[in-house]
């Protein structure tokens, strides 16, 4: 550490104390995600650890399989619809309350969150009595507009942080320089927020990719999405499969989280222009 | 200079004033209009989506039209009994006609599960009055029906279904607090052996403020370390908070499930450590609940903490270290008290969490470490009494809603940020 | 782009190089309360420099920005060559502005920033490309096209404003505060980079700034703002020499300030005596009666000392309380007139008259460098 020389000894065995608190807690953290790699690599047909021997069978099974196909294929599909429609609805709300000041805008942009802090079963159920009135559960339809719901706060959440660092004046001097509203939008104001877009976007996709509990509710077995299919799994019977289905999802996080610190980065570098 | 302000203000008083006032309003409100244009896409969104559903879900804790549509003739007899004693004859015409009919449309089991449901033994008493309807015959309605079951002649149940012949009923919402209405209509408590709700609430908010505990325990003390390391090292770190946070929560209790179990690698650790001699039972107790709440939920501690934290300049410890401030005092009177907000806010932000969750003590946990939301799952899956879920979330959505008014009062909504 | 050696012809008909830009009777208010901007006349010639100068807060900023669009005034109209432009949006207005913090699109290269107003006016690719790097050629940073903004100096970013508000060749450029972010010697530099291409395009501009050196150097006129108003419209040296009242005279330069009652007013001038009973005779800006209170202003380089005060037309004793050095010249502190902080400004070549720090002195000044302001 670059700082422990100039400290004095009782500090540097609190130090010392702080460093080992944090290993563990990071060791926590992470471990149990760890543990799953070796698991699905196993060539025994249950769980145990330390695996006896090594087969790539289950990643087979999971590639090959229309009991795991199927629900990759619904998860991408619900993602990808969720995730451009809460993207595009998100983003202009986003733009909706940065423009006015207006009274009712809090409890506005708190309706707006609460899909996130409402327990997940209150909102699964309520949308399953809903559909089933309207005689639409069971369908792709229902779980896009559950999923998209509970995806949305986290793109207004994204892009309205980013539309509150951004410097007004640049709309000004697009329009000054003779852009009408629509080419300034265009060229100015979405290129820049776009990370946060994207960001948005990301968070969205994610969101619909690991969500369970509104799929249980609402999707029959042909809507099955990848995490219902592993919930089910837990819940019959463990089998490696479910860890070679759980280690895709943590790659398929990590690219994310990826992409998210990329975008971070360089609009980071972008920011750096504003003169104070 | 102030007689010119003077001069300017009246100017606009007199003659302008109102005119002024109007124009500016007027685009104001041009500028309020495409604002909420562009809102309102998602708030159309939110609100048949998850408004009405959850407003629709919620009423059912309070419905009630059951009782008039299926024993349309009792409940208008009993209207103007005064409930003492027993009800008049017309009153057991009606219930026999109501029964009878009932026993047409095969609905008697529907009005026997939801009388039972406020007072036991009601599914018997109706089911088994139906079924012997027939030995009626042409005798009055009030000595046949007390003759098939002496129950017709007790005031109790009389009452039970005078109390709920409304169209709305607080039975459930109360029922979700332990509570019932006497036959006089006062409120009390339900008998010891049939309290079960506020159990269950207690249950929910202690395992919540457990786990919130326990995320303060680990993650203050992280995200302080963190701080203090150079940020090439912290951005490193960094990431093994962040795959956590972005992998899917059941992905993380199985990984935990799959930790846990007898066999798993912690019980092996410890037996290979020698620390234990037997495997400790981890798994369908509250200690794997407690365990794998807390993993999944530090993240939300750590990062808004750590951000609060790195904000506080270096200099200010240094300044109260150099006017003679022992390294306690320093901490305990400079730093904490500027940690607070942070710490606030990610508490409340994992107790607001850990209320609703379902998932994780689903998997890890045994029976008595489900929460609230398990029930609420329970009784709309398998035992069937939506008016019973519907109150629970009510409850729940209560305390969640005050919690998250505190929390954006703390934090600000405009000030959220993700990672 | 095209260099214009001279203003091109007004448009036919409008020639009117008086009223190429006309505020009348305007007034802004953005809570309906305060007045921001108040009674504001103003003409704008074709081809001048026009300063708005003023402290924060006075309505000059505020001014600008009804020009350029971005404000609506809540009263009167403003015209462009005899058109009223108050309902026209910005982007139909044609004027180029040049931001305070320069408001450079930090995702676009150099040449697209510069290259921006000609494709929201949809000129053709090449066309834009070649009067983007003519313009910046222009302002000396040919072969900075492909970097972006944020690899710039402070002094080079500039110059790309300046670029891009001109590249589209508005009738009319409006800097606000445009150098206020410049440390001072490459804000001298800019400011006569400013000017020479002021002389050379032919341009009109409008430029606000809170200082006056800067105003005083660059400016054909300036228009001194305070609290909502224009206080004086007048070249530099007019504003510098014959203030028209206390605030221009107190905000322009440095000034000394006596309170005094007039004893005679005479024809241009009056006779006036301090407050601690010396007689000296002034310049009358107002109209003068005997018996009213008035403040003299007095500039500090105007006043000579010992051998020098004589045949000046005033000439009163000063006793001096202490001497500041400055390099090239000397700043004397004096109690004088019932002021104990009159200052005088004594060149270093005038140093060997200077008395000592406690000695009484003879000081002298005309009549004309003598202002004096009905009090209140």
């Amino acid at each position: 550490m670059s700082m422990s020389g100039a400290v004095l000894p009782s500090q540097r065995h609190f130090r010392r104390l702080l460093f080992l608190v944090l290993g563990l807690v990071l060791t926590f953290l992470i471990l149990p995600l760890f543990i799953i790699l070796p698991l699905s690599f196993t060539d025994s047909r249950i769980l145990t650890f330390p695996p006896t021997g090594w087969s790539d069978q289950w990643y087979v099974t999971f590639f090959t399989d229309d009991a795991w196909l199927v629900p990759l294929k619904n998860s991408l599909i619900v993602g990808g619809f969720t995730t451009v429609i809460a993207t595009v609805l998100g983003t202009l709300a986003a733009l909706g309350l940065v423009r006015a000041e207006f009274r009712g805008k809090a409890l506005i942009m708190a309706l707006l969150i609460s899909p996130m802090v409402v327990p997940i079963v209150i909102t699964a159920v309520g949308l399953f009595f809903f559909y089933a009135w309207l005689g639409v559960v069971g369908t792709y339809f229902s779980l896009i507009l559950g999923h998209t719901v509970l995806a949305m706060p986290f793109v207004v959440i994204t892009v309205s942080a980013a539309l509150q660092g951004f410097d007004r004046t640049l709309l000004r001097a697009g329009s000054s320089l003779g852009g009408r509203p629509f080419f300034v939008f265009f060229h100015v104001t979405l290129p820049l927020i776009l990370p946060a877009v994207v960001a948005g976007a990301i968070f969205a996709f994610a969101t619909s990719f690991d969500e369970v509990v509104v799929a249980l509710f609402l999707a029959t077995p042909e809507q099955r999405t990848l995490p219902r299919q592993i919930f089910a799994g837990i819940r019959e019977n463990i089998s490696p499969t479910i860890a070679a289905a759980a280690t895709v999802l943590i790659l398929v996080s990590i690219v994310m989280m990826g992409t998210m610190e990329y975008l971070r980065r360089r609009s980071e570098r972008l920011r750096g222009v504003r003169p104070s | 200079m102030a007689e010119n302000d003077g001069a300017g203000r009246r100017s606009v008083d007199d003659g302008y004033g109102q005119d002024l006032k109007r124009e500016l309003r007027q685009a104001e409100r041009q500028e309020k209009r495409r604002a909420i244009g562009l809102l309102l896409p998602a708030l159309l969104l939110v609100a048949i989506t998850f408004l009405a559903p959850i407003g629709l879900y919620l009423y059912r804790a309070i419905d009630n039209a059951i009782m008039p549509e299926l024993m349309p003739q009792t409940t208008a007899a009993l209207a103007a009994w005064d409930g003492a004693g027993l009800p008049p004859d017309a009153a057991y015409d009606a219930l026999l006609a109501d029964l009878a009919a009932g026993k047409e449309t095969q609905a008697l089991g529907r009005l026997a599960r939801r009388l039972n449901y406020s007072r036991t033994g009601f599914r018997e008493l109706v089911l088994g009055t139906g079924r012997n309807l027939a030995a009626v015959e042409a005798r009055p309605a009030r000595e046949a029906l007390v003759e098939i079951d002496p129950r017709w002649g007790q005031n109790e149940w009389w009452a039970t279904i005078k109390q709920e012949s409304g169209a709305i009923t607080p039975f459930y919402l109360l029922a979700s607090l332990d509570l019932e209405r006497a036959p006089t209509g006062e409120i009390e408590r339900v008998a010891p052996e049939q309290a079960l709700y506020v159990l269950l609430f207690i249950r929910t908010f202690w395992i919540s403020a457990c786990v919130t505990a326990l995320c303060f325990l680990l993650g203050y003390p992280t995200a302080y370390a963190l701080s203090l390391l150079p940020a090439r090292i912290t951005n490193l770190l960094m990431i093994l908070v962040m795959i956590p946070f972005w992998t899917s929560i059941l992905v993380r209790t199985m990984a935990w499930a799959i930790m846990l179990q007898e066999s798993g690698p912690v019980n092996g650790a410890l037996l290979w450590a020698g620390i234990i001699a037997e495997p400790l039972p981890l798994m369908f107790n509250r200690a794997g609940v407690l365990i794998a709440m807390t993993h999944v939920l530090l993240p939300f501690f750590i990062l808004p903490l750590y951000s609060v934290m790195k904000a506080i300049p270096a200099a200010q410890t240094r300044a109260a270290s150099s006017l003679g401030a022992h390294p306690l005092l320093v901490f305990c009177k400079v730093y904490f008290p500027q940690t607070v907000p942070g710490v606030a806010a990610g508490a409340l932000l994992v107790f607001i969490l850990a209320l609703g969750y379902y998932i994780t003590p689903a998997i890890v946990g045994g029976q008595d470490d489900q929460m609230v939301s398990y029930f609420i799952a329970l009784f709309t899956n398998q035992t069937i009494n939506w008016g019973q879920a519907a109150a629970l979330g009510a409850w729940l959505l209560i305390a969640t809603f005050v919690l998250f008014a505190l929390y954006s009062r703390l934090v600000g909504l405009g000030k959220m940020r993700l990672a | 782009m095209q260099q214009r050696e001279t203003p091109p012809p007004a448009q036919a008909g409008q020639a009117r190089p008086e009223g190429f830009v006309r505020f009348a009777d305007v007034q802004k208010t953005f809570d309906g309360e305060t007045l921001v901007v108040r009674d504001l006349d103003l003409d704008i010639r074709q081809g001048e420099f026009l300063t708005m100068l003023g402290p924060s807060g006075s309505g000059k900023t505020t001014t600008l920005m009804m020009l350029a669009g971005f404000e609506v005034p809540t009263r009167g109209d403003i015209s462009l060559q005899g058109k009223s432009i108050k309902d026209l949006p910005p982007h139909k207005r044609d004027i180029g502005v040049v931001f305070q913090n320069y408001a450079l699109f930090p995702h676009m290269t150099v040449e697209e920033n510069v290259g921006f107003p000609l494709l929201a006016r949809r000129r053709p690719k090449a066309e834009i490309a070649m009067r983007a790097a003519a313009a910046l050629e222009m302002v000396r940073l040919g072969g900075f096209g492909k970097r972006r903004p944020q690899e710039l100096s402070g002094g080079q970013q500039q110059r790309v404003a300046l670029a891009r508000a001109l590249v589209f060749e508005p009738k009319l450029v409006l800097m606000d505060e445009p150098l206020g972010a410049l440390d001072k010697q490459l804000r001298e530099h800019m400011q006569l980079e400013i000017k020479h291409l002021h002389a050379r395009l032919g341009i009109t501009i409008v430029y606000v700034t809170h200082d006056q050196d800067e105003a005083l150097t660059m400016s054909d006129r300036i228009a001194v703002f305070s609290n909502g108003r224009i206080q004086q419209l007048a070249t530099p040296r007019q504003l510098y020499e014959e203030p028209a009242n206390v605030f221009v005279a107190g905000f322009i330069g440095e000034n000394n300030q006596l309170a005094g009652t007039v004893v005679a007013a005479e024809a241009g001038g009056c006779r006036i005596r301090t407050s601690d009973g010396s007689e000296v005779g002034a310049t009358a800006v107002d109209p003068l009666a005997a018996g009213q209170g008035v403040l003299l202003s007095i500039r500090p380089e105007s006043v000579a000392v010992g051998l020098r005060a004589t045949g000046r037309q005033n000439r009163v004793s000063a006793r001096l309380l202490e001497l500041i050095y400055h390099g090239d010249h000397v700043r004397l502190r004096t109690a004088l007139g019932g002021s104990q902080d009159f200052m005088i400004k004594v060149p270093r070549s005038e140093i060997d008259g200077v008395p000592s720090v406690g000695e009484t002195v003879t000081v002298g000044w005309d009549r004309r460098d003598c202002r004096a302001f009905l009090a209140g």
